[in-house]
């Protein structure tokens, strides 16, 4: 029965194309989706990697060191550096602020970090880091090139470094400055710290303060982008199911086409069973060559959009095997029609 | 190959109201013979191919092709029986458009699993009857003889001993009705039997046997008949034989059909000087309704000629 369906796709081709057409554009569209929250995710985790800290050490009851601000005296690192496990300890400020670039305003996350301590941005792919009070490293997205100025909380900053994928909390951009700096800004100057970071896992920390793995502090990042995220997911699965309709719509409208074919091939000894099989096949091989499409459409899509899209590997393995199932859901529209034939229709008319 | 109907009848749901268009139908088919099965739009021809094929269940009565009483069959046998025993060559050709001439005949030995053979006997076939040269041909490039020929190559994919054809001739014009009716008479050979359904007169020369079906227009030549009905006595029912016209001289006569369930449906209640049942002896169809008197009714049978010299204004 497989080459019957594969000639009723030939002669169906401009209609199964344009299926093909449409139900790629919506795979492709969920694959960005998926790179979207990937990229969330990939992010914080590139964030919380850069820093190089294997504990967070804050005040006891912080929800984490990107989405709370409870300040510590600075000099606390060197107390906790004296922690057994601890090899090295570094005050880090981490809060949001807006940059003031030629007069228009852009979020992004301000690192405060002793110069050459933990905190401190990857190696600029472009210039290099900061050596002084008033020089910033900032995120490529952040638009702003080596020599560049802006303003951040009424200080103007020059731009000695640009690095690339350094951002969170859905791609805002990080901008790393000096710990002094990020005090005058935020703190009127006071020697204060938002977070101490270890190398070496402390087993012990002052009273009134807890250290953090590393991956509650990935999962401090995720946690406001979770209903984000949800719905990310939730539109996925909308795009499957209009996948799902666009060829369930499309086999269903051969099958009633087909009606009389599938009549004459059941009074010549057809089952209903090979007759779905066949509608299966074509709802599959649609599916299957949308995906395939989908994933060439997505390389166009990509860098139309503003923020960065970091499409799973897997997703490219688990598209065509999503495809196959919403394939096989959708020729199930067409299954009754199939099952349903009498063959004796095929005796009637024109 | 010999085919035997006996006694057989069917009944279904048509628009609510129960048809019988077989009614204790017999025939044979010996081998090697074509047979008509001739009778106007409606009498039940393809309802019987339907039957012979073994794709709709009668009613009563039973079909035996060879040894094997097709209307015992069930399921599987059944459908073993419509792959190695019939083929058909349906009206309207009905070939699959996205197939070739050569694919479409191949279609049933590949649907039986035969898929090695298929090509070559699909082949075989075309050329049989004279269509080598349109073998990779769409049905839409195709003529309706040609399509016509590709579709009894088709019926003949799995060399079986039965062939059916529903109206054969009735999509093609005089000169490809030609050589498929020759086609048509070739097949019929000793071990194979051929059912040819047609309402086209110009068949019948060919035919070895001629199975009427429906009734022709009633010419009964017989005086006008009184008849005189007692109330709720029947005086024809639905599906009877249709002879003559009645016309009301007392009481009142209930038209009335009866539905798929068994119910009565009224149809029309007519009293003096109304006349009923014209339609069925003029066109030879059954009677489409019963005739039952309301009260002590009297009326008069006219045969159609009759009926026809009567003065219908005093009607």
């Amino acid at each position: 029965m497989w080459y019957i369906s594969l000639a009723d796709l030939r002669f169906r081709q401009r209609r199964f194309i344009i299926a093909v057409a449409g139900t790629s554009l919506v795979f492709a569209m969920a694959l960005v989706l998926a790179g979207l929250s990937g990229a969330w995710r990939v992010e914080a985790q590139r964030t919380v990697r850069e820093v190089g800290a294997d504990a967070w050490v804050l005040r006891t009851g912080v929800a984490g060191p990107f989405t709370a601000l409870a300040t510590m005296p600075a000099a606390l690192a060197e107390e906790v550096a004296a922690s057994p496990g601890v090899r090295e300890a570094d005050p880090l400020i981490v809060l949001r602020q807006t940059v003031r670039l030629q007069g228009d305003l852009t979020d992004a996350n301000l690192f405060g970090h002793r110069l050459d301590g933990a905190g401190r941005p990857p190696e600029p792919v472009d210039g290099r880091r900061a050596r002084r009070s008033g020089e910033a490293v900032v995120n490529r997205t952040l638009g702003v090139d080596v020599g560049e100025r802006f303003d951040i909380g009424g200080r103007t900053f020059t731009t000695v470094g640009v690095v690339s994928g350094m951002s969170y909390a859905a791609g805002i951009p990080n901008v790393y400055v000096s710990i002094a700096d990020a005090q005058a800004i935020a703190f009127a100057g006071e020697p204060v710290a938002s977070v101490i970071v270890t190398r070496g896992t402390p087993s012990e920390v002052p009273a009134g303060f807890v250290a953090m793995p590393s991956a509650e502090a990935k999962a401090d990042i995720l946690r406001p982008l979770e209903s984000g995220i949800k719905s990310i997911d939730t539109s996925q699965i909308m795009l499957w199911v209009v996948a799902a309709f666009i060829i369930g719509a499309v086999v269903y409208m051969s099958a009633l086409e087909r009606v009389r074919d599938f009549a004459v091939l059941k009074a010549v000894g057809a089952s209903s069973v090979s007759l779905f099989a066949g509608l299966a096949l074509q709802s599959v091989v649609v599916s299957v060559l949308s995906s395939i499409a989908a994933m060439a459409i997505t390389q166009l899509l990509i860098p139309i959009f503003p923020m960065e899209v970091v499409i799973p590997s897997r997703a490219f393995v688990v598209l065509p095997v999503i495809a196959l199932g919403v394939g096989l859901v959708a020729s199930l529209v067409a299954l009754r029609r199939a099952v349903a034939v009498e063959p004796a229709l095929a005796f009637g008319g024109p | 190959m010999r085919v035997g109907v006996s006694d057989l009848t069917v009944e279904y749901s048509s628009g609510g109201y129960l048809v019988r268009p077989i009614d204790s139908l017999d025939f044979e088919v010996e081998t090697g013979q074509l047979v008509l099965l001739l009778g106007p739009s409606g009498c039940g021809k393809t309802t019987l191919l339907s039957c012979l094929a073994g794709i709709l269940s009668p009613t009563s009565g039973t079909i035996v092709a060879g040894e094997t009483e097709v209307t015992a069959l069930r399921g599987k046998q059944l459908s073993e029986y419509r792959r190695s025993t019939v083929g058909i060559v349906f009206q309207a050709f009905n070939l699959i458009p996205s197939l070739s001439a050569l694919e479409n005949v191949a279609a049933p030995l590949r649907v039986s699993g035969r898929t090695s053979v298929a090509h070559a006997r699909a082949h075989e076939l075309l050329e049989r009857v004279g269509l080598t040269e349109r073998v990779r041909h769409r049905p839409g490039q195709l003529s309706g003889g040609q399509q016509q020929r590709v579709a009894i190559a088709r019926a003949l994919a799995h060399d079986p001993p039965v062939i059916l054809a529903d109206e054969p001739t009735a999509h093609l014009d005089y000169v490809q009705v030609e050589s498929v009716l020759q086609l048509i008479r070739e097949l019929a050979a000793p071990g194979r039997v051929v059912i040819v359904a047609t309402h086209d007169d110009r068949l019948t020369p060919l035919a070895d046997h001629i199975v009427e079906l429906g009734a022709r227009p009633v010419m009964v030549e017989t005086s006008p008949r009184r008849v005189e009905l007692e109330p709720g006595q029947i005086l024809f029912r639905q599906g009877d034989d249709s002879d003559l016209v009645y016309v009301v001289e007392a009481g009142e006569i209930e038209i009335f059909r009866v539905r798929a369930d068994g119910s009565e449906e009224l149809v029309n209640r007519i009293g003096p000087p109304g006349y009923f049942g014209e339609l069925g002896p003029l066109l030879g169809t059954p009677r489409s309704a019963s005739a039952r008197a309301w009260n002590f009714t009297v009326l008069t049978g006219y045969s159609t000629a009759d009926f026809q010299r009567l003065d219908k204004t005093a009607l």
